[in-house]
């Protein structure tokens, strides 16, 4: 298990409370899971991800990823519609722990209100609801 | 303010290791390591695994009716068990419910070793005092006095074959469920287990994992020194620490119950487990009076317990808010536990594991979930069910044993 400290939390990308990142990319924001949430589940064997084209509201499921034990949700940073999913998790879900904001990446939108990326936590102010 | 958690002798080992810790019935256990559940379950089918079970607690039971008093409180028959065998059982209430699974270890007529789960030392031994009435019975809770640790897997007699002293002498007629030696310094057969350094151990030729192994009980202060000798002769064999995540998919994958998720709630009845009551031949009334045998004879408990395994590796979250459905959508039942066993899967229509002999060339076992339900009929083994958790929806089918080709009865001679 990872300190606090020792967490790869990029200063480039905003943070939820569920442990989901966003960054901008163009015309589309890339959505993954951050360091800690990839670290508290554990090895990560199957990542179920909406179709190209679903519709979601913040703060939406969207989606699970599982560990061997246990089956966690995770939810939409911001409203949009599905532009593109991460193809390679079906046969690589382990990306998510090895490399969870580069390769690891979950799925990519199309927002209908990009405004809403300026309501998540930057790096300091994850890192301190972390340290709780 | 919480309470302080218990920590096991290997704790500081753990933590060096960077496991990731978990509050577990009282103790701060490691639930994975750096390999990560699914390498430490794995290993355990190919290698090796080591599983901290210091948590878990031990009483002694001794005098010229322990073995009556112990037969009136366990479901399993005792006059049957012999000195230096060990057996799977329950102990219930008189509702017939579980307060707790145990392995019971008997060395003579009149000495007896009860291993229950972690934090349930106190309340057997408590369960066993308000039973004893006029019984000559001496109950000793060794909660906090015993450290266990597991070995588990193919390789585990070739890893303890160089720890022990005269490994070949022990290893020599060592069935399933028997064991050899104590680790308790006022007992007959003290030392008659030693670990190269002298260490006596108690070696129990058993497990929670399906799989070939053994389970080590010593003294707590000697534990840590035998963990790290298995880990420098276990190495070169490759041998994996293990956490709770993967013993509890292992046990999952194996059909074997966990205390208070699976077990408990209910009747100790009309599940997986029946060869832990002591039922006569004709399976008609039991072989002796225990308590509750009332409760089971009456047969209130109108639900059974049934293995399954998903359609794919995919899981459901477990528990009251979890449902099992038949194939016209009707509600029957409710979800108990539910892993993933990394080391199976489908081939054609049948259930294969990574030790399933003539497998294709390339065939890539991807896991299957798996686990246990608590339904209102009995289901035929190949029965299609949903298992739902608000939005999530699996498939399922009913089982009769989970993982296929489990080594943990084979003959100790084929793993040397």
């Amino acid at each position: 298990m990872k300190e606090l400290n020792d967490l790869n939390l990029p200063e480039d990308v905003r943070y939820t409370e569920d442990h989901e990142w966003t960054k901008a990319s163009g015309d589309h924001v890339i959505v993954g899971i951050s360091d800690y949430a990839q670290d508290q589940l554990g090895e990560i064997v199957f990542v179920e991800l909406p179709e190209v084209g679903d519709s979601f509201s913040q703060g939406d499921e969207f989606g699970s990823v599982e560990s061997v034990k246990a089956v966690s949700e995770i939810y939409l940073p911001i409203s949009g519609e599905i532009a593109e999913i991460n193809e390679s998790l079906e046969d690589a879900p382990e990306l998510v722990n090895e490399s969870c904001y580069e390769k690891g990446w979950l799925v990519k939108i199309k927002p209908s209100d990009a405004s809403q990326m300026d309501n998540l936590m930057d790096k300091t102010a994850y890192l301190d609801m972390l340290k709780g | 303010m919480a309470n302080r958690l218990d920590i096991t002798p290997m704790h500081f080992w753990h933590i060096a290791k960077r496991a990731n810790m978990a509050d577990f019935a009282g103790f701060n256990m490691p639930l994975w390591y750096d390999t990560g559940v699914k390498g430490e379950h794995l290993a355990v089918l190919r290698s090796a695994g080591l599983f901290d079970t210091s948590h878990m607690a031990c009483i002694r039971v001794k005098g010229t009716d322990a073995s009556k008093l112990l037969n009136y409180c366990f479901t399993r028959d005792l006059d049957f068990l012999q000195p230096w065998r060990c057996t799977y059982g329950a102990f219930l209430d008189k509702k017939g419910f579980c307060i707790d699974d145990a392995v019971i270890y008997r060395f003579d007529l009149t000495n007896f070793m009860v291993c229950v789960n972690a934090g349930m030392g106190p309340t057997i031994s408590n369960h066993l005092e308000e039973n004893k009435n006029r019984l000559n019975a001496e109950i000793t809770d060794l909660s906090g006095k015993t450290a266990k640790i597991d070995i588990q897997g193919p390789n585990s007699a070739k890893i303890l074959y160089s720890i022990l002293n005269n490994a070949d002498t022990i290893f020599k007629e060592f069935p399933y469920f028997s064991f050899k030696g104590d680790f308790d310094s006022n007992e007959n057969e003290f030392e008659s287990v030693t670990l190269k350094n002298n260490t006596p151990i108690l070696l129990s030729r058993s497990g929670y994992t399906g799989e070939f192994g053994f389970e080590i009980f010593l003294e707590p202060s000697k534990a840590l020194h035998l963990w790290e000798d298995i880990f420098e002769v276990g190495n070169s064999f490759g041998i994996t620490a293990c956490g709770l995540g993967s013993r509890d998919s292992l046990r999952t994958g194996a059909g074997l119950p966990l205390s208070h998720q699976d077990i408990g709630k209910f009747v100790f009845k009309n599940h997986p487990w029946e060869f832990a009551l002591p039922y006569n031949k004709e399976k008609t009334g039991f072989t002796k009076s225990f308590i509750g045998r009332q409760a089971l004879m009456e047969g209130k408990n109108s639900s059974f317990t049934l293995l399954f395994i998903g359609d794919s590796l995919r899981k459901i979250h477990p528990g009251d808010s979890s449902r099992v459905l038949d194939r016209s959508g009707k509600d029957i039942g409710w979800v108990l536990s539910c892993a993933t066993d990394m080391a199976i899967d489908y081939l054609d229509d049948k259930i294969v594991s990574i030790n399933s002999p003539g497998l294709p060339d390339n065939f890539k076992i991807k896991g299957l979930s798996c686990g246990f339900i608590q339904a209102n009929e009995k289901l035929k083994p190949g029965t299609v069910i949903t298992l739902k958790e608000k939005k999530r929806e699996i498939k399922a089918r009913i089982v009769k044993t989970i993982r296929p080709d489990l080594t943990a009865r084979k003959k100790l001679n084929y793993f040397i």
